[in-house]
């Protein structure tokens, strides 16, 4: 969710780079209301998951270790340009430019912190690789472009670059994430034997666990899905997020026949795409085999 | 701070002997019993008397079966509690610095004042040691009964981890494996003591010693072709695995 916001900060400052931004007042203000409700919606729901949300602020200390820390360091520092950039933008006055170039870079760099805390997980091999930190940006973007589309259908207007931004975010979006797709289910790295250091030729099976109920680990780490499941949300995903916006972008023309039908079916594709995008975070916690399986029955991961 | 030190003076730790260890669960129980009063108090338990009751548990204890050539198939009890790794993940990605190992000895602690209940450090721990308390929303682990061990109100033969001071069969060792003068390190380096999943890179501090080899096992169908469709009392069955051990 904050990614889509901050996607949205990212393609502006990419359109504003290369051409301008003066858009018509409505466009602009529901941009940055928008851009502002994501991030902040995000942030807070993250912030709200903690254990004790009230202790939040003391998670700004360890940025020489922790990439949470960073995330949660970055994230609140952008505010600070993004919301100086609202205000010129708002205003007018031509400075906005720059404020808006140090806003996208932080939101990068908050993305990046974000992609970083999972890709170093070492437990995780299915999130301990290259693709995640370049999936969860192109995610970003690639949602943060298609949000900006479907606005500039609802008020009627045209942005240049954005039609190709768009197209080659969402087709980039479905090849890193169809390879690593591919990529995943061909990786391990450890193993019963290695987990419990008892010797042989694949030979460790499991006999029993410690209890026959279940506990944190089982609950938070240890989640079943079946392949048949996990396959139909892929598919989701391919056809929600990257496939219908894509065809919907690229067949407009052929689709208007009344421009309610066209705004109300611009309108059904962002938020289709957006829950396609929420199948695939979930796809993601829940496929992602943590090597503490491998004492609860699992004999590789 | 969550950078690890670079060396600690002491490096305490446990020695669990799988080849001792009769799977009893005895050593988890008075884990929970001491800790559920101690630094870490209480062990939130949920739904204690339900149906299907949850809680924290700082040890637990898991079973394998081994197959081999030599000793053919053979039930392994599997302690398990947190490692103390020298590399601790689960240090390095905390944000706040609640998590923290001491440069004093080792011992790898939650600060219950300052963690914020983000539950990455439980993500990051190969070996499941750590366990998140839903009641206080706060990450807890093993401390290696810190409370006990350094404590002069108590004998001071008392002054060993509770799962230690209560395993029946002698499967626990405790010490400091930094010291190469220790028994515990000399026991280690005799039994091929060994890390667990060496390929994570977290350098744990407990090592567990492998079961020993049998050496006087006697092969299936040596024995089925003793027994096959005989009758015989205790005594002559005593006498014939003597004479096939032999």
């Amino acid at each position: 969710m904050s990614g889509t916001g901050y996607g949205i900060i990212i393609c502006l400052s990419y359109i504003a780079l290369i051409s301008e931004i003066n858009f018509e007042y409505y466009f602009k203000l529901s941009l940055m209301l928008v851009s502002f409700l994501l991030i902040s919606l995000g942030l807070l729901s993250s912030t709200l998951h903690l254990g004790h949300p009230e202790r939040a602020w003391r998670s700004f200390s360890q940025w020489r270790s922790s990439w949470l820390s960073r995330e949660g360091l970055a994230a609140i520092i952008t505010y600070i340009p993004l919301m100086f950039f609202y205000l010129l933008w708002y205003l007018d006055i031509s400075l906005y430019k720059y404020l808006l170039v140090a806003s996208s870079i932080l939101c990068l760099v908050t993305i990046y912190c974000t992609g970083q805390m999972y890709a170093t997980l070492k437990t995780i091999p299915a999130w301990n690789n290259i693709l995640v930190t370049p999936i969860y940006l192109i995610n970003a973007i690639s949602m943060g472009a298609l949000c900006i589309y479907c606005l500039t259908r609802f008020y009627e207007t045209e942005v240049s670059q954005l039609y190709e931004l768009t197209l080659i975010s969402l087709t980039l979006c479905l090849f890193l994430k169809l390879i690593y797709w591919f990529y995943i289910s061909t990786k391990t790295t450890s193993t019963a034997n290695t987990a419990t250091g008892l010797e042989g030729k694949n030979n460790v099976s499991f006999f029993e666990g410690p209890h026959t109920g279940k506990n944190f680990l089982t609950t938070e780490m240890i989640n079943k899905i079946k392949k048949e499941r996990s396959n139909f949300l892929r598919l989701c995903f391919v056809i929600l997020t990257c496939i219908l916006p894509t065809y919907m972008i690229v067949q407009e023309a052929s689709l208007i026949v009344n421009i309610l039908i066209l705004k109300l079916s611009f309108l059904i594709t962002l938020i289709f795409a957006i829950i396609g995008m929420f199948m695939e975070r979930y796809l993601f916690f829940i496929q992602a085999k943590h090597v503490v399986s491998l004492y609860y029955g699992e004999n590789k991961v | 701070m969550t950078s690890l030190p670079t060396k600690t003076n002491k490096k305490l730790g446990l020695v669990i002997d799988l080849d001792i260890c009769v799977g009893c669960h005895a050593c988890a129980v008075n884990c929970k019993e001491w800790n559920t009063s101690g630094h870490s108090s209480p062990l939130h338990d949920i739904d204690p008397y339900g149906d299907d009751p949850t809680g924290v548990w700082f040890n637990r204890i898991h079973t394998f079966e081994v197959e081999s050539e030599i000793n053919g198939s053979k039930t392994v009890h599997f302690p398990k509690s947190c490692l103390h790794c020298s590399d601790a993940p689960c240090v390095t990605v905390c944000p706040t610095g609640a998590s923290y190992k001491r440069e004093e000895d080792g011992i790898v602690l939650v600060n219950p004042e300052t963690c914020i209940g983000c539950k990455l450090c439980s993500w990051s721990c190969p070996y499941g040691a750590r366990e998140y308390d839903e009641e206080a929303g706060i990450m807890k682990k093993c401390t290696l009964c810190v409370d006990k061990i350094y404590n002069e109100n108590i004998p001071e033969s008392d002054r060993v981890p509770a799962c230690v001071s209560t395993c029946p069969a002698g499967a626990r060792s405790f010490g400091d494996l930094g010291d190469e003068s220790s028994d515990i390190f000399k026991i280690v380096e005799e039994r091929n003591g060994y890390d667990l999943m060496p390929e994570q890179e977290c350098s744990p501090t407990n090592k567990y010693l492998p079961p020993r080899e049998k050496n006087n096992q006697f092969k299936n169908n040596e024995l089925s072709s003793i027994t096959q469709d005989k009758e015989f009392s205790f005594d002559e069955w005593k006498e014939m695995i003597e004479d096939a051990s032999k």
